[in-house]
């Protein structure tokens, strides 16, 4: 059987590392061998991040709608188990969004949220 | 999809777009005050927080000096630092130091609870303490709140 000799291929894994550490700093973006490394370490670190990110945009969300409520006299525990009595279906993400741009509608659904909690 | 809202420097970061709050730290109780000015700093009482931009407003703390201490933190609480050198620790009482620098205490509660970074730096400047009753930022009228 032929010998076969490896340099094409080994051009072409080389080239798809370097693409992907295209704009790093310094000998990680240039050189293979250091490249490599961070590539691998990059790649694990967006893995980890995409699923962070839910948790840290509920964190967000949160801190925000506490904020809200506070403005409107109550506390987010409160708040949030006074919606859930009320069956006030809207998640985290949009009550957010309601406390930021319209602070009215918020008002309203601490009104609510206050009637569920007076009903225990 | 709907996005989150996301605070824009350029709106917020402008210091007019801030509001100025008057804190009277009168017999009040020093880490509780601390709390409750370091959420303000933040900007954490507004629904527009944003975690990279500094979305806080001013506080003005007039009567730093007549802050209150529970139980015997008065001669107890030490302020402690560290020159390098071998046998370089000062510790001072509070009882002394607030004799020798009345704004030192409020300022350095509400830093130490502030995050350890650029952003809470930036945010830290926006405190302004000072030991009586005066201060000089009449033309920001700050609003005297009650904490």
């Amino acid at each position: 059987m032929p010998r076969v000799r490896g340099g094409s291929k080994r051009k072409e894994s080389r080239k798809k590392i370097m693409a992907l550490a295209k704009g790093f700093k310094g000998k990680r973006g240039t050189s293979h061998r250091i490249a490599k490394q961070a590539v691998m370490k990059a790649l694990r670190n967006s893995y980890i991040d995409r699923r962070r990110r839910k948790r840290d945009f509920r964190r967000l969300w949160i801190t925000r709608i506490s904020a809200a409520a506070k403005l409107n006299g109550m506390s987010y525990s409160k708040f949030i188990g006074g919606l859930e009595r009320q069956e006030v279906g809207l998640n985290r993400k949009i009550l957010a969004e309601i406390a930021v741009h319209d602070a009215e509608t918020f008002a309203v659904l601490v009104g609510t949220a206050k009637e569920g909690v007076a009903e225990e | 999809m709907q996005r989150t809202f996301v605070a824009k420097n350029e709106e917020i970061g402008k210091s007019w777009n801030r509001d100025w709050y008057l804190v009277n730290a009168e017999g009040k109780r020093l880490g509780r005050l601390a709390s409750e000015i370091a959420m303000i700093l933040q900007g954490k009482r507004k629904p527009i927080y944003t975690p990279h931009v500094d979305t806080g407003d001013y506080v003005v703390v007039i009567n730093a000096a007549k802050i209150d201490l529970s139980g015997n933190k008065w001669d107890q609480k030490l302020y402690r630092r560290h020159s390098g050198y071998i046998g370089g620790l000062k510790e001072i009482p509070y009882r002394r130091l607030i004799e020798k620098r009345p704004t030192f205490p409020v300022r350095e509660a509400v830093r130490r609870m502030l995050p350890k970074t650029t952003l809470g730096r930036r945010m830290l400047r926006k405190l302004k303490v000072y030991a009586g009753p005066e201060h000089p930022h009449t033309a920001q009228r700050p609003e005297e709140i009650a904490l």
